[in-house]
């Protein structure tokens, strides 16, 4: 080894570890830290504005270990894909793919309950020609309009494409969530991400849960939000509402799956939403006992395994193998 | 029935001989099982299951450990993972033949009767005007038994012929194999293709001394049976051939109980029979040229011909006993003579050489071998179809084993070359080919000719049915000569072998788990071995025979004629018998009882008095006066 590398390791090691004495000394925790290289991304919201619902204020409960889950649950996930297939002139052409699944678990095999996909063309109809509308229709592919900024941009108007399939995907995550309540009421649904996305499903029934494995958005503050974001493996926090603006409300908690320490602050970090009923509020600790369970079988390899329960990612799984090589 | 899909990827694609399919973690799929694939093109392919492996979606076992928080008698996990069944098949057919090409990805369906057929190319042997399948036995798997057949164009010639079992004793149920195959071929051989008898050695314990007797069967075996259309009956014409004990007149045989000693005949050779098979019991050091050349003289001037030595002596050399005559007349010429040590070219001591092993064969090969020139052999020329005949050498030595080995087969070859052996096709059904025809080893005359057998043997119509527990120490060209090889439970270390490389490792498994009455079948229709089972044969086995004939004991000389007598014709009296020969040399009395047992005749007791001729009254010769005195009476004070 050369005498300049073997200095500069040296070097780099002893700032980490002073680095890591000095925060152990002032009462701050360390980790093993993995180097970056990118300024990540602004997050589009967030902060939301949260009520308490148990107790005045935010406080870390003990939920007493894992549970067996309950008879009957389903998991709801969907997948969207999209390439820009051409332009009229500036505006682009998109093409997308969404899918929507439930599968639901008897005993402990899981099966596809529904399974809906759809491929459609996203474009700003008021930026086309009749035309250019017409050589669109005529490919057989559902059209869907989207927004248009101010003025023509060629990667905003993109991301106005890509919201519009989106959006298309919360629909058919919608339409799979209802058949399979329609037809099982007293069925547990987790559904991948936020029910916000599912505002008319709040309706459907109390059995919905809504599991979200990003934290952007936050809704708690000062000691509220460390007690949250800090809570021991088990432990949840009490639960609280969050707004959905016009839609209502939904009542939600966090749930420390995994110890963090010596991770990041997030690890094995989730947040649960739950239609705001009494039921929402008296089994929390149940449903995150339940949830505490879902931890085996590991979701490994999947890099989002201290958060990602086997059978979301089952789901995701088999929607991504229905679609192959969508291209 | 659909069960699995094809699945190809770069890492494992879909290749004209081999290809990959999923199914359901519940099918009733398993290795040895035959399927089918359809293209949309109107191809199929027809594979055999050669190795199957199941994996879930864990990437490593330390996830499972930690989702367990690495308590292994934890609550299970909620949700069981994923698994996948992903299987290889080898390709046994493709339809139409040409082009051939990869796999199609498409379904795949486990096999129907027909499709058994199609897929072993059956269809090409088991139909038609002419059929020339032979039930080996029935495919078994995912609900299906479909019967599979052999072709007997190469199973007893001539486009190829032998049949060879493999497997470690006791469970491989190499003999069991042999005997149904025997059945089958004599049932089911058809009209065209001719007649066909079996010559087996018995080379240990009681195994096939009851082919002739009907052996228990399950409901089971039957319903094999039936699906093979072969009747589960016993050997209707089985003839038993065993040398005597060194006592010259108690067979060397398990088959002895009184009940059944009498289908056994003696199998007793003389000089001329062992002289033109010396090779087998005189070794490499013993034969030179010198000596070889002698053996010839004798074989062609001396043996059963009239013969005069140089001193006035006429031989007539037909045993062991005038041959000894005549080196005893060679020797004593040559001393009184006193001329060199070369009688017609012939060195003393080559002379010696010679007479030492040939007159210690008959000591060697008592009992098979006589000094008095009596003789009782195979019908060679007289073999009739579909009959059995069995010699029992499980008693003899490794010596007198090759020696009636040797001799026997190639009588049937002489015999098969001339076309007047009786029978077009024989198959010769010896265990322990090993013994014989080791990979290794010096290169023995018994071994030469089983090599010659095993190249030629085809053309002839001599079918050579070998068993062993190692493939791997037989001689190769012998092995791999045998169109049809048969495996039955093996051992590992053989499998590890180099002949066993172009298995698949779950193909192995079966073959060292392999149950009884389950065979891995090679035959050159077959791309591909098969897994088969076949009904227990339909005779008593040896153990259950000696069960319920138990041996008899050997008995003195009067008794035991009487009891081979009485074998024959129950009327006869032991108490006449006894009477006829008693005070007869005991060679005249053998002569008699074999030349009995030969003509099986209608008056057992006259035929036999007549060969036992006029009895000799032994004249007492008594001294003519005393030609001594007696020494006197004297005590001795030494004496104990």
């Amino acid at each position: 080894m050369g005498l300049s590398g073997g200095a500069a390791v040296t070097l780099t090691g002893s700032t980490r570890h002073r680095l890591h004495e000095a925060l152990r000394r002032a009462g701050g925790t360390t980790r093993a830290g993995s180097p970056l290289t990118h300024v990540p991304p602004p997050v589009a919201s967030p902060f939301g504005s949260a009520s308490y619902v148990e107790g005045e204020a935010i406080r870390a409960i003990d939920v007493g270990g894992s549970a067996p889950p309950p008879e009957g649950a389903a998991f709801l996930d969907g997948i969207q894909r999209y390439a820009v297939e051409g332009r009229f002139g500036l505006v682009p052409v998109v093409r997308g793919h969404v899918a929507a699944a439930t599968m639901r678990r008897d005993g402990d095999r899981l099966s596809v309950a529904d399974h809906q996909s759809e491929e459609l063309i996203v474009v700003p109809l008021e930026r086309l020609t009749p035309d250019q509308r017409q050589a669109l229709a005529d490919t057989g592919v559902p059209l869907v309009d989207c927004e248009v900024g101010e003025r023509a941009h060629p990667i905003v108007d993109v991301q106005l494409a890509a919201r519009a399939v989106e959006r298309r995907r919360e629909e058919l995550e919608t339409a799979v969530a209802s058949a399979l309540l329609a037809s099982e009421p007293e069925c547990w649904l987790v559904v991948d991400g936020a029910l916000g996305g599912l505002a008319h499903m709040l309706d459907a029934g109390p059995r919905v849960l809504g599991l979200i494995k990003s934290h952007e958005t936050q809704f708690l503050d000062g000691p509220d939000l460390e007690i949250a974001v800090t809570l021991q493996e088990g432990h949840r926090s009490s639960v609280f509402a969050r707004r959905l603006g016009k839609r209502g409300q939904v009542y939600t908690w966090y749930l420390r799956l995994w110890p963090w320490e010596e991770h990041e602050l997030l690890h094995g970090l989730v947040r649960i939403e739950r239609p705001a009923t009494e039921a929402a509020l008296t089994e929390a600790t149940a449903v995150s006992r339940w949830l505490l369970a879902e931890r085996a079988p590991l979701s490994a390899p999947d890099g989002r395994w201290d958060r990602l329960l086997y059978p979301i990612r089952q789901v995701e799984m088999f929607l991504r193998a229905q679609a192959g090589g969508w291209w | 029935m659909t069960i699995g899909r094809v699945v190809a990827t770069e890492a494992l694609p879909a290749g004209p001989h081999q290809f990959h399919f999923w199914t359901a973690t519940d099918t009733s799929l398993g290795i040895g099982a035959i399927v089918r694939v359809d293209a949309e093109d109107g191809r199929t392919v027809y594979a055999v299951v050669v190795d199957g492996r199941a994996y879930s979606d864990v990437a490593t076992p330390l996830h499972e450990v930690v989702a367990a928080e690495g308590d292994p008698a934890g609550a299970p996990a909620p949700t069981r993972r994923t698994e996948v069944r992903l299987w290889t098949a080898a390709v046994l057919r493709h339809e139409p033949e040409e082009p051939v090409q990869p796999v199609p990805l498409a379904q795949v369906r486990l096999a129907t009767q027909e499709d058994v057929e199609m897929a072993l190319r059956m269809d090409g042997y088991v139909r038609g005007e002419q059929p020339t399948g032979i039930p080996v036995g029935v495919y078994r798997a995912g609900g299906l038994t479909a019967p599979v057949s052999l072709d007997a164009e190469f199973l007893l010639g001539p486009e190829s012929a032998h049949f060879n079992i493999s497997g470690v004793s006791g469970l491989a149920t190499k003999t069991s194999a042999a005997e149904f195959m025997l059945a089958s071929i004599f049932q089911r051989l058809p009209s065209h293709k001719g007649s066909v008898a079996a010559v087996c050695f018995n080379v240990k314990g009681p195994d096939l001394c009851f082919l002739d007797q009907p052996g228990e069967l399950t409901e089971g075996d039957r319903e094999l049976y039936s699906v093979l259309d072969v009747e589960p009956r016993p050997f209707d014409r089985v003839q038993y051939f065993a040398p005597f004990k060194p006592d010259g007149v108690n067979l060397n045989t398990l088959r002895s109980h009184p009940d059944l000693v009498g289908s056994v005949q003696p199998l007793v050779w003389g000089l001329r029979e062992v002289l033109n098979y010396h090779e087998v019991l005189l070794n490499r050091d013993d034969i030179d040229a010198k000596a070889d050349a002698f053996l010839d003289f004798l074989a062609d001037r001396v043996v059963e011909k009239e013969f005069r030595d140089d001193w006035g002596g006429t031989h007539r050399v037909r045993s062991f006993g005038e041959l000894e005559r005549l080196f005893r007349g060679i020797f004593d010429g040559l001393e009184q003579a006193g001329r060199s040590d070369v009688w017609r070219t012939h060195h003393i001591a080559t002379i010696r050489k010679v007479r030492n092993r040939l007159i210690n064969i008959s000591t060697r090969c008592k009992g098979l071998v006589t000094d008095d020139g009596s003789v009782n052999d195979l019908p060679f020329g007289a073999f009739e179809d579909r009959a059995v005949y069995v010699l029992d050498v499980s008693g003899m030595d490794q010596l007198g084993q090759d020696l009636v080995f040797t001799r026997v087969v190639s009588m049937l070859r002489e015999h098969l070359e001339r076309g007047d052996l009786g029978v077009e096709h024989v198959v010769v059904f010896v265990d322990e080919l090993n013994k014989y025809a080791p990979a290794d080893g010096p290169d023995t005359y018994v071994r030469k000719m089983l090599l010659d057998i095993s190249e030629r043997g085809r053309y002839l119509g001599l079918v050579l049915f070998a068993a062993q527990q190692f493939r791997s120490q037989v001689h190769r060209r012998i092995a791999g000569n045998a169109g049809t090889v048969v495996f039955g439970r093996m051992d590992m270390d053989e499998l590890a072998t180099p002949g066993y490389q172009v298995l698949s490792p779950a193909t192995k498994i079966k073959l060292a788990t392999l149950p009884k009455g389950e065979l891995m079948v090679r035959h050159p229709h077959f791309t591909q071995p098969v897994f088969v089972r076949f009904p227990r044969p339909a005779v008593m086995s040896g153990p259950a025979g000696v069960r319920q004939y138990p041996p008899a004991a050997d008995v003195p000389f009067e008794d035991a004629v009487v009891r081979q007598l009485a074998a024959l014709d129950r009327r006869v009296s032991p108490a006449r018998i006894k009477d006829s020969i008693a005070g007869r040399r005991e060679e005249d009395v053998r002569r008699a009882l074999l030349a009995t047992k030969r003509a099986r005749p209608e008056d057992v007791m006259g035929f036999f008095t007549a060969s036992l001729g006029r009895a000799v009254a032994r004249e007492q010769v008594r001294p003519e006066g005393s030609a001594t005195t007696p020494l006197r009476q004297v005590e001795d004070p030494y004496a104990t």
